[in-house]
This record gives C-alpha cells, sequence and structure tokens, in this order.
C-alpha cells in the first residue's frame, strides 16, 4: 500500500476540517476525492504532504507516518498544486532542474531533464524560455515532469485541473493515466467529475470532512456519478 | 554538510540566479559603488587637506619655536609651541569623532590647555551637517542593502507558492537556509567587493601598508563582517517569520530605524544623563578655584609652592636655610615647583575629566547590546583611531612632553642662570636642546581594549542572529 489514512482527524481551532478519514491507495490506482470547496480534500493533500499536523489519526506513505518521517515520505511523492508555482526568472529546464536537485533524482542531467520536459509535453521551444510568461497548461505540464523526473511513487495531486481549457485538460489527465499505468499511486482532490471519471480508478466522496461515499471508477457511468455527487451536495 | 552541498549549491545558485535576472543586483552595485566611492574621495579629501594643514602648522610652529631669538629659558615655556593630533589613513575611512575633538594643543608653561581647532569649528556646513564617510555608507546603508536583497528569501518564496513546491521534495530546511543565507552573502559580497578593493587599496595607499595599517584593516574587515551577519541573519529571521513580503520588508526598515537612528540618539541622552560632563566653562572654573586653593579646597597656592620647594631643595641637599644661593638658582627652583603644584591640579581636572567622558563611552559601549549599529560604530571608530581613546592617547603624550619641555627649560634656568637670575637669556642652542614633539601612536590593541563591550556585543548579537534563523527555518510555517 503507497498511502494510508487511518482515523485522520483535523482540527482548525474548534473547527473539525476533517472527521476521522480512513481511506488507502495502492499503486497503480488513482483515487479521486471529490466534494464542495471546505470539504477537507486539500487538507488531506496538505496532511500527506507534512506542511499541517494532524490532531489525531494516522497518515501514512509507503507504511511511514507522515509525521515521524517527513523527509523519508516526500522521497517517494510529487505535489502537483492548482497552480504549479515555478520561479518566473528561471526557465523551464532550469525549475526542472532546480527541483530534481533538491529531490535528489538520480538523474538531473540537462539532456533527461529536457527529454522530461518533452515527455511531459511541453513545448521544445518552451524549455529554454523563462517560465514567467508560460500558459497555466504548460506549468502545469513543468509539474508532471517533476513528477517523472523524480520517479515518484505517489502524485498527490490538488484540483490540477482547474482552470484549464479542455484541451490542456485532458492532455493533463492523459499524462496522469500513463504514470497511473506505470504503477504510480495517485491521490487526485478534485471538482471535475469527467476527469475523475476518466483517470480514477476509485472514487470518494467528501463533504464536511467526512468521505461520504466510495466506489469504483468503473462501477459508475458519467451521468451515474453526476448524480451521485448531487445528491450528496444537497444533503 | 558534504552530502548537502549540491542542494545547498542548487539553492545558491538558484537564489543569485533569481537576483541577477530581475535586475536588483545592477541597479544595487552601481548604487554602492558609487556611494562608497563618492564617501571615499569624500574621506581622503578631507584626510589630506586634514594632513597638509597639520604639516604646514607643524613647521611653522617648529620654526617661531626656533626662531624666537635670545630670552629667558621660563619665558620660552610662557612662549610655548603647538602641537597638532595625526591624521591616519584610516580617518578617511572613518573620521569617528575626530572631527568634533580639536587637532591643535598650546603647549605652555603653568596651564594645560584643552585641544582646540576641531575640524567641526574649522569647516563649513557640510562637516556640521554630519560626516558622510566610508563608515556612515558600511553602517547604514549595507544594512538596507541587504535587507533590499534578502527580505524576500522566505517570504516570497511563501507568497508565491514555490514554499510549498520547494518543501515537498523533501529536502531539509537546514540545507535551504545553508544556501539562502549564502546567497546573500555573495550578493552582498559582490556588490561590496569592487568598491572594497578600492577603498583597502587607498587605505594602504595612504598608510603605507605598514603592520599597523594592515591589521587595523584586518580587524575592521572582520568585524564589519560580523555586522554584516547580524543583518543577514535578522534578514532571514523576519523572511521567514512574516507572512508576507512586504511586511518583513516593513519591520526590517523599522528594525534598522530603531538600531540606526533611535537608540544611539537615545544612547548618548542616558549616557549625558548617566555620566554628565562640565560645561567648558565650568570645568576652567573649577581649575581656576583649585589653582588657588588646592583640590581639597584648603591649601593655598603660596603655602603649596614653597612646600614643595622645600622639598625639591631638600632633595639637592639645600634645605638649610642659612645656605647663599643665587637669585636664579632659587626662582628655578620655585618655577619647577609651581609647575608640580600646577600640573597636579590639571592632571586631577583633566583626569576627572577624561574619565567621565570614557564613563560616557562606556555607558554607550553597554548600550550598543540594543543595537549593533551602536557598538559597531564605537568599534569602528576605535580601529580606525578616530575615537575618544585615541584623542586621549594623543593629549597624555602631548602633556608629557609639555611638563618635560617645560621642566628642560626650568632647569636650564636653574643650571645657567647663576647671578644673572631673571635677566639671564638664553639662546637658539638651547631651543634646539628641545626635542621636537613625537605622536607615537598606540597599538591597534587599543581599540579592543577600550571597545571590547562593543566587540562582545557584536557577538553576541550575531549568536542570536543565527540562532533566530535557524529557528525560524525549522517552524516555517508554510500553509
Amino acid at each position: 500500500m503507497v498511502l494510508e489514512a487511518a482515523g485522520l482527524v483535523k482540527h482548525y481551532g474548534e473547527h473539525p476540517a476533517l472527521k476521522g478519514l480512513d481511506l488507502q491507495v495502492n499503486a497503480g490506482e488513482v483515487f479521486c476525492l471529490l466534494g464542495a470547496n471546505g470539504a477537507g480534500k486539500t487538507t488531506t493533500i496538505q496532511l500527506f504532504l507534512g506542511f499541517i499536523e494532524p490532531t489525531a489519526g494516522s497518515a501514512k506513505i509507503m507504511g511511514m507516518e507522515v509525521r515521524d518521517h517527513g523527509l523519508e515520505t516526500k522521497k517517494h511523492l510529487a505535489y502537483i498544486p492548482e497552480n504549479v508555482m515555478l520561479y518566473p526568472n528561471l526557465t523551464g529546464l532550469e525549475n526542472l532542474s532546480y527541483f530534481a536537485t533538491l529531490a535528489e533524482c538520480s538523474n538531473t542531467s540537462p539532456d533527461h531533464l529536457v527529454a522530461t520536459l518533452e515527455r511531459a509535453g511541453l513545448p521544445t521551444d518552451a524549455v529554454h524560455r523563462p517560465v514567467g510568461n508560460y500558459s497555466k497548461g504548460m506549468r502545469q505540464k513543468v509539474g508532471i515532469a517533476m513528477a517523472m523526473a523524480r520517479e515518484a511513487s505517489l502524485l498527490l495531486l490538488d484540483e490540477p485541473t482547474s482552470g484549464l481549457d479542455p484541451k490542456a485538460s485532458n492532455e493533463f489527465s492523459q499524462l496522469v493515466a500513463s504514470l497511473r499505468d506505470q504503477g504510480v499511486a495517485v491521490l487526485m482532490a478534485t471538482h471535475d467529475l469527467f476527469r475523475s471519471r476518466e483517470v480514477g480508478t476509485h472514487i470518494g466522496i467528501m463533504k464536511r470532512g467526512e468521505l461520504v461515499a466510495r466506489f469504483d471508477a468503473a462501477d459508475v457511468s458519467h451521468t451515474d456519478l453526476e448524480r451521485i455527487y448531487l445528491e450528496h451536495m444537497r444533503d | 554538510m558534504a552530502s548537502r552541498s549540491p542542494l545547498i549549491r542548487a539553492v545558491v545558485r538558484k537564489e543569485i540566479q533569481e537576483v541577477v535576472r530581475d535586475g536588483r543586483l545592477r541597479v544595487l552595485g552601481v548604487l554602492v559603488l558609487i556611494l562608497a566611492l563618492a564617501a571615499l574621495a569624500f574621506g581622503v579629501q578631507q584626510t589630506h587637506r586634514a594632513q597638509h594643514a597639520r604639516d604646514h602648522a607643524s613647521e611653522r610652529s617648529e620654526s617661531q619655536w626656533q626662531g624666537q631669538g635670545e630670552k629667558n629659558p621660563h619665558v620660552a615655556a610662557h612662549y610655548g609651541t603647538h602641537v597638532f593630533a595625526p591624521t591616519s589613513a584610516a580617518t578617511a575611512i572613518d573620521p569617528g569623532v575626530s572631527a568634533y575633538m580639536g587637532r591643535a594643543v598650546k603647549l605652555e608653561a603653568h596651564k594645560r590647555n584643552l585641544a582646540s581647532h576641531s575640524a567641526a569649528q574649522d569647516s563649513g556646513g557640510l562637516q556640521r551637517m554630519g560626516a558622510f564617510s566610508v563608515a556612515s555608507v558600511l553602517l547604514q546603508l549595507v544594512p538596507l542593502l541587504i535587507i533590499a536583497l534578502g527580505y524576500g528569501l522566505w517570504s516570497r518564496e511563501r507568497e508565491r507558492g514555490t514554499l510549498r513546491q520547494v518543501l515537498s521534495c523533501g529536502v531539509e530546511r537546514r540545507s535551504l537556509l545553508w544556501g539562502k543565507g549564502l546567497a546573500l552573502a555573495l550578493l552582498v559580497g559582490s556588490l561590496l567587493l569592487p568598491a572594497a578593493l578600492v577603498v583597502i587599496g587607498v587605505l594602504l595607499w595612504l598608510g603605507g601598508g605598514s603592520t599597523d595599517t594592515l591589521l587595523r584593516i584586518g580587524m575592521l574587515v572582520l568585524a564589519y563582517g560580523l555586522y554584516f551577519v547580524i543583518y543577514g541573519a535578522l534578514t532571514l529571521y523576519a523572511s521567514a517569520t512574516l507572512r508576507a513580503p512586504r511586511g518583513a520588508l516593513v519591520v526590517l526598515v523599522g528594525v534598522w530605524a530603531m538600531f540606526s537612528l533611535v537608540t544611539p540618539r537615545a544612547a548618548t541622552e542616558v549616557a549625558g544623563v548617566l555620566a554628565p560632563l562640565p560645561s567648558e566653562a565650568a570645568w576652567a572654573r573649577a581649575v581656576e578655584k583649585s589653582l588657588e586653593s588646592g583640590v581639597d579646597g584648603t591649601t593655598t597656592k603660596d603655602e603649596a609652592v614653597e612646600a614643595i620647594t622645600d622639598d625639591l631643595l631638600a632633595a639637592q641637599g639645600l634645605s638649610d636655610t642659612g645656605m647663599m644661593v643665587d637669585e636664579g638658582f632659587l626662582a628655578g627652583f620655585e618655577l619647577r615647583a609651581e609647575s608640580q603644584w600646577e600640573d597636579s591640579i590639571y592632571d586631577h581636572h583633566m583626569r576627572d575629566l577624561e574619565d567621565r567622558v570614557a564613563h560616557q563611552e562606556s555607558w554607550v559601549g553597554r548600550l550598543g547590546l540594543f543595537s549593533p549599529f551602536v557598538a559597531m560604530r564605537a568599534l569602528s571608530a576605535g580601529l580606525c583611531g578616530t575615537d575618544f581613546a585615541h584623542h586621549r592617547h594623543f593629549t597624555d603624550q602631548a602633556e608629557t612632553w609639555r611638563k618635560s619641555m617645560v621642566n628642560q627649560l626650568n632647569q636650564a634656568f636653574v643650571d645657567n642662570a647663576g647671578a644673572d637670575g631673571w635677566e639671564y637669556r638664553a639662546g637658539p642652542e638651547l631651543w634646539k636642546k628641545v626635542k621636537p614633539f613625537e605622536y607615537a601612536p598606540p597599538s591597534p590593541m587599543l581599540a579592543l581594549q577600550t571597545h571590547w563591550v562593543s566587540l562582545l556585543s557584536l557577538v553576541l548579537w550575531t549568536i542570536a542572529g543565527l540562532l533566530l534563523a535557524a529557528r525560524s527555518a525549522r517552524r516555517l510555517e508554510v500553509v
């Protein structure tokens, strides 16, 4: 098991953001977390990143407790937020090289990194341009390239296709699916029902800090998924 | 550390690339170079002018002394001469309080004069508006440069979201801190290096590359290095602690103003209250009173001089009142006794005055614990030989020479006047025998002895700053 949450609880002061989440993601699985804003999706991702501490419960990556093994667990994951934030004065290659060095990737040679950026779908002519004038889709592709360069076992995606045009969104989803097929485990928080059905192997619906429904993506059609989601949102 | 060095190198390279590419470095580099060179040119010009004036006045004073013609040696002692404070090469870097201390001392019989003709008195408005010097650039502007380059090192990363991206890579915060700190040091160093090379070159040229000058330069470089590390560490701390870059910038500029503008003024005022100085007129009145009735207020001058004369005569085996001695011989002894009495009074009051000034400086030094600027300012002036301790060293040597000169002339009176008494006249051969005043400057260690509290304060600030920077990096909030 790559990722596991057991009775995971997070309170912000008096406010409970997560109420005892139980969740597992194995290699080659994509678990999509759906839910309205404030449902606890981002909180879940941040708990696995170790950016915040859980109030109770356990968050494990590769069997290691995130709270106790912050650095080691991060060596296994890659994180792509809604907006992949990069250094605007550096080129795409320089950004990737920097993050790959920080992550202590085995191969940080320029040729390898250029090839990785190209595999992630970044146009060749953009590789050596400062990312300050990249589109959001191009920045997300650099994010994917980071995950590829790191050869991560786990991908944590926080609304990665939000704001992307349909073409870019589709390209991004295909890249995620490709990583999934290579055995990468993915936990993706998203509002995009269509994409979650496309790339997800499992889908969970979160509401007010609880996972109120979970099912295999293959068991539902797009229409069923929308209906189930809206039913939960109405309650 | 070795295993982390590729990470640290990557962070250093990235930070430098960012600053170089956004154009900040060029603008700041040109600004620093212009300011430092302007300050240096101003300092060199001031030093040259002071040196020229000093040489000219020294020559004139010496030729007046030698050309004073024939006269009684004691009259010559009254005529006296002037000696002039040295202008060291380091004055071009940090004029310290030298501009406000007198540069010339009139040395004459019966009187210890305060140094007069300060640069601030003699020059125009520019000097009085505050010295613009290399030291003022280093003390006040370089910290602003460090703040400008470093306030966003953490806070900008957090604001634009790259910090999450970075920390998700599983990199140790300590490595990031090292990288950012080294990058800041390299950036500031690269900006200061051209100016520093010019300044050190000029300093060596002015100072002739003596061991003393080299030692002073070395200690200055180390002390300013510590001072900049303090600002660098505090900048990293504020950048990590405060959420927004703008907030970090505002707070850091506020701290700079507190250190550089408010605390020095407050320290001077507090020291003035804790160790008040008499006005020049009040001091002169107190000396006058003591000359009439002794320091204890009960001994008249005539009684004291008579007692000292008796002692001097007794020391020569001439205590029997019945012995016949020449008028000039006796007058010479009386003059020596009078000098001894006056010297003791002047020494007492001067020591008291100088101790009070030193006490004030010591209070300012202690208050430097609240401001690295205050501590560094004192240390910088000390290392450049432009603080009060160096001024005191000079005036003490001048006074020693005055006593010796007056003694030598009075002794010539005793030895040669014979029956001529006050009619005796000495000539140029005696004036030549009076060895000219040659000031032997103190070792640079005087600065460390005088300002050890300031040095300690800088070391403590450095340790505190580095600990704060390390702690803030450990506790950095990402979300």
